[in-house]
């Protein structure tokens, strides 16, 4: 296995109208022993601003207290938060520096940028960025992520429709996949609030 | 009427072979070889084709009422899962099962062989059952023949004969182990944990098919490999019988009950930016 099953993982972002929903699941694994069925995968930024984290989970840890340190230095130097794009470059620049000895990360961002349009984009480990309009996958169970998405995604949906698609999309991919699973994350962000919920799934 | 036993002749020499004594039933069948140039470095790339497949759990063992079997049900090729609900306890006849663990086409293939070519074959040439212990003894010796050969067999035979209750491990290292409890597969040391610390030989037949059904349960949530529907059957002095096929993801909910939390966080208005 390679080392980006090391740990495995699973995560999903998905765009609504005027909010975003950004998914993932719960284990943590030493290849195919279960550690903890409790581990967060999405950490917040700001208010409007999410990420996630796939792929090794030490990498994962590293990279998320080097970018929340970079963006508290922002916030006090501009006086503001950063923007979604903003960030997301930040990222990109922040895996490039290591090009020669990468992070085993594939993160996916997912914000609300000016007049409330959801934004999410993924990178793979070196920093490509990869912007979409719909829906954005990382993790060990990527592929079976993209075909569901595929399959349940329809444009402009409210905020409970969103939730619905996405949990459904999270659990019927992680079901197929040895390494991810064992429950799920969920954070639906719209301009007023974000709801956090936990998906209940099968745990094996 | 002599036995038309053309099918069991081998091309290759097999140890022992030529033995007389064998009465023509015990040789294994011939398999053709493939037409390569390479035939060692083919039978590595096939070696470690099967190699990661011992992704599985099974247990068995022996109490006062009979043997208790259990498996899981999940087939899995590295990480993606490619089933839910593959039947890993087979049955080679009405009073004999077979577990399955690693290659799934191999298990299959020799327990079938076992039932109708050795099993049913001594039952008719003898007017008597075979025991356990005769036809764990014959999977291994088969199995042996082929050693190096890429197979990928880690079976428990259990079964009840003259004797009572009988339980053999067998694999495809040509090694066969009598003894009262087995684990085979990636999770084995989670359902040893489990199966170890509640097993007591005067249990029920309702105690010990719950001690297995828990003890796949755990192997189930702490390995990654395993899932899916874990079955329990149990053989007594009238054969085999299937006690149950329960969903693990219900068991878990069913074990641990989902309580209502206290709220953390009370839901604060964010102000628009």
């Amino acid at each position: 296995m390679s080392i980006f099953e090391y740990n495995g993982s699973a995560l999903v972002a998905m765009v609504g109208k005027n909010c975003f929903a950004i998914a993932s699941d719960r284990r943590l694994g030493v290849q195919l022993q279960t550690i903890a069925t409790d581990f967060q995968r999405i950490h917040k930024i700001h208010d409007r601003l999410f990420i996630g984290l796939s792929g090794l989970a030490t990498d994962a840890q590293t990279l998320y207290q080097r970018l929340m340190f970079r963006h508290k230095l922002y916030q006090l130097r501009e006086e503001r938060d950063m923007k979604p794009e903003t960030f997301a470059s930040l990222v990109s620049a922040l895996l490039y520096e290591k090009r020669f000895g990468p992070y085993f990360c594939q993160p996916v961002i997912a914000g609300l940028s000016d007049d409330d349009k959801p934004f999410i984009c993924t990178t793979d480990s070196i920093g490509a960025k990869e912007l979409a309009k719909d829906f954005v996958v990382a993790g060990t169970a990527g592929d079976s992520l993209y075909g569901a998405c595929e399959a349940m995604f329809k444009p402009d949906m409210e905020p409970e429709e969103l939730f619905e698609t996405l949990s459904q999309a999270l659990l019927a991919s992680v079901d197929r996949d040895c390494l991810s699973g064992w429950g799920g994350h969920i954070y639906i962000v719209t301009p007023t609030e974000v709801k956090e919920c936990t998906l209940k799934g099968r745990m094996d | 009427m002599k036995l038309d036993t053309t099918g069991l002749e081998s091309a290759l020499p097999l140890f022992g072979a030529n033995c007389q004594m064998v009465d023509g039933f015990t040789a294994a069948p011939a398999f053709d070889l493939p037409t390569t140039l390479d035939f060692d470095g083919f039978q590595k790339e096939a070696i470690q084709m099967v190699k990661p497949a011992k992704g599985t759990t099974t247990l068995a063992f022996i109490f006062k009422e009979g043997v208790m079997v259990a498996a899981d049900s999940r087939a899995s090729m590295g990480g993606y899962i490619s089933s839910q609900s593959v039947k890993k306890i087979i049955e080679i006849n009405p009073y004999m099962l077979g577990t399955m663990a690693g290659g799934a086409a191999d298990c299959q293939f020799w327990h079938r062989n076992l039932g109708i070519k050795v099993c049913r074959l001594h039952e008719l040439a003898n007017k008597r059952r075979i025991s356990v212990t005769g036809a764990s003894k014959l999977l291994a010796n088969i199995l042996y023949s082929y050693r190096g050969m890429g197979l990928s067999v880690g079976t428990m035979i259990a079964g009840w004969d003259e004797t009572g209750p009988g339980l053999y491990y067998v694999d495809s290292e040509g090694g066969r182990l009598k003894g009262p409890r087995f684990s085979v597969g990636s999770g084995s040391p989670y359902a040893y944990g489990v199966l170890d610390s509640g097993y007591r030989y005067d249990m029920s037949i309702e105690e010990a098919a719950e001690l297995a059904r828990r003890a796949i349960y755990h192997a189930t949530f702490r390995d990654g490999a395993s899932g899916g529907v874990a079955s329990v059957y149990h053989v007594g002095p009238n054969g085999w019988k299937k006690l149950s096929g329960d969903d693990v993801g219900e068991l878990h909910y069913k074990y641990y009950p989902v309580t209502p939390s206290t709220v953390e966080q009370e839901m604060v208005e964010v102000s628009g930016a």
